[in-house]
């Protein structure tokens, strides 16, 4: 297959496991099957890093149940200035970070967020997203699934690395994404190669963390009921 | 990666010791050993060389090296302010802005800032490129919004921001003032409005030579203020960056063949700390969408 046939056969297979209906984990999973069987080259590369990620237990010590979460002070996709106190004024919150508008798993996650999303606001429960990617590409992120809550920045990923939950993309991973033209240098405004790993805290309007989902696999994400079940739990 | 193995790590690429380093760390050396061993593992391969008394960096130490300082300070603002929005207290800012950059775009971000920062107190300070190099240098600016400085000092650490056209601007009863692109030849006989703080003035004089504009008669201002009045009582044209000034009253027309954009940047000076509402703004400077009348759909790519 021609590089142009495979991101055309890759393109297909996302908005396919995009649009199940299924639960989150099993459209995740969907794909990555999709990748390992087009991409199987990208797909062994991916897991030796992520191997090597869990072997030293990465992002295991960003903040845990029971624990407070720092605050920020984020610019959101129109550039209006969001802290995470703001935020918590309106009821718990569940704080997602994700890699960037250019990961076909974030936007499955997006899309699912943005549902759960339609079904918690009445009961002041909300949901906000944490990308490293610029206000233009947060923004298409937020418009791709209609999301209804704010997508916002973490310039060179400096909130998430204060938070242990940061990646180096490494030499074997950085040009296989460069071929497929998907790097989030441009994205980013950086050339650093660095992605959050992309965990869900569910925080109490106390601050405290209630429910945290930590993966160094970027391709396993916090289950929607997980997350629905923390917040509606928390006050 | 976790900010005490980085911490870690700097301190090693500065003692090349690990007996040296683990003190400066105020940990037991076999702690900092483990730490750098699992910052190994993520990375892929080995950062430091031990031998005997001396370590040193491997090529991969190297080339991570700039990069994991950046983020350790990056991670340390981020620390920063999320301590500081928690105190509360006032924050205080200052900025140095170039003569010939307009503050317009840039005042929805001051309002967010004085929003997210009650009480805070600006300080905007106004300058040739120069003037601006030194308000940063000597620390009475934090921040500094410019044309490219003419002088590299490889303490700035400089952020695109934007671009700006140039173009030809006159006063509306100008006889240029109703055409709707203007040549070069048509400003021979024109005084030409020099604003000697403008950081492209050397550029944009190389390119009215070029194009057989030499010895054109000229006043200089120093000052965008003096620069609109004599535009607005028609003694001169200038040619000057689009959205550079309000010129509302004045016409702006195309100057055909120029091609002469300038880029606005921010700069601020590399390992100086930078104040909570320094970093925010730097931040929010960086992750605008500035590009509003181009605006496309970025780039798809699927893994």
């Amino acid at each position: 297959m021609t590089e142009r046939a495979l991101s055309h056969a890759l393109e297909e297979a996302f908005i396919r496991c995009r649009d199940l209906e299924a639960p989150l984990a099993d459209r995740l999973q969907a794909f990555t099957n999709e990748v390992r069987r087009l991409r199987p080259d990208f797909a062994a590369t991916v897991d030796a890093l992520v191997g090597r990620l869990a072997d030293i237990n990465a992002g295991a010590t960003a903040p845990k149940v029971g624990e407070p979460m720092p605050g920020f002070v984020l610019p959101d996709e129109h550039g209006r200035l969001v802290k995470l106190d703001d935020l918590l004024g309106e009821g718990p919150v569940a704080i997602a970070f994700h890699r960037g508008h250019w990961c076909p798993y974030c936007r499955i996650n997006i899309d699912a967020l943005a549902r759960a999303e339609a079904e918690i606001a009445a009961e002041h429960r909300h949901i906000a997203a944490i990308v490293p990617d610029r206000q233009r590409f947060a923004a298409w992120l937020k418009s791709d699934a209609k999301a209804p809550f704010p997508v916002l920045t973490d310039m060179d990923n400096g909130y998430a690395i204060s938070l242990g939950l940061a990646i180096w993309v490494g030499d074997k991973v950085k040009p296989m994404m460069i071929g497929s033209g998907s790097g989030p240098s441009v994205s980013q405004g950086n050339d650093n190669w660095m992605l959050p790993i992309p965990a869900t805290f569910v925080v109490g309007t106390d601050g405290i963390v209630r429910a945290r989902f930590v993966d160094p696999d970027y391709r396993m994400r916090m289950a929607i009921d997980d997350m629905l079940a923390a917040l509606r739990s928390a006050n | 990666m976790e900010m005490h193995q980085i911490r870690y790590f700097l301190a090693v690429s500065e003692t090349l010791n690990l007996t040296k380093a683990a003190e400066r760390c105020n940990v037991a050396q076999p702690s900092l050993t483990r730490a750098l061993k699992a910052l190994e593992t993520e990375l892929g391969g080995e950062l430091i060389r031990r031998e005997r008394a001396l370590s040193h960096l491997t090529e991969l130490g190297q080339r991570m090296l700039p990069m994991l300082r950046q983020c350790y300070e990056t991670a340390l603002t981020a620390k920063m302010v999320a301590a500081s929005i928690r105190k509360g207290g006032a924050a205080s800012l200052s900025v140095a802005i170039s003569q010939i950059v307009a503050l317009r775009p840039f005042t929805p971000k001051l309002r967010e800032l004085s929003r997210a920062f009650p009480g805070l107190q600006l300080r905007l300070l106004r300058g040739s490129v120069r003037e601006v190099a030194e308000y940063l240098k000597s620390g009475a600016a934090e921040l500094a919004i410019a044309g490219p400085l003419a002088e590299a000092w490889s303490r700035f650490d400089s952020f695109p921001l934007f671009e700006e056209r140039f173009d030809l601007v006159v006063s509306r009863t100008h006889r240029l003032a109703r055409q709707n692109s203007a040549e070069f030849k048509e400003l021979a006989s024109e005084t030409l409005l020099i604003h000697t703080g403008c950081e492209m003035v050397e550029e944009l004089n190389a390119r009215l030579e070029a194009n057989g504009i030499r010895d054109a008669a000229a006043h200089q201002v120093a000052t965008r203020e003096d620069l609109l009045a004599l535009l607005r009582a028609n003694l001169g044209v200038a040619i000057i960056p689009v959205g550079a000034m309000e010129t509302n009253d004045l016409q702006r027309i195309p100057l055909k063949s120029l091609n002469l954009v300038r880029r606005v940047l921010a700069y601020t000076v590399a390992g100086r700390p930078r104040a909570v509402a320094c970093a925010t703004l730097l931040n929010m400077l960086r992750a605008a969408d500035w590009d509003l009348e181009s605006a496309t759909e970025p780039e798809r790519a699927h893994r």
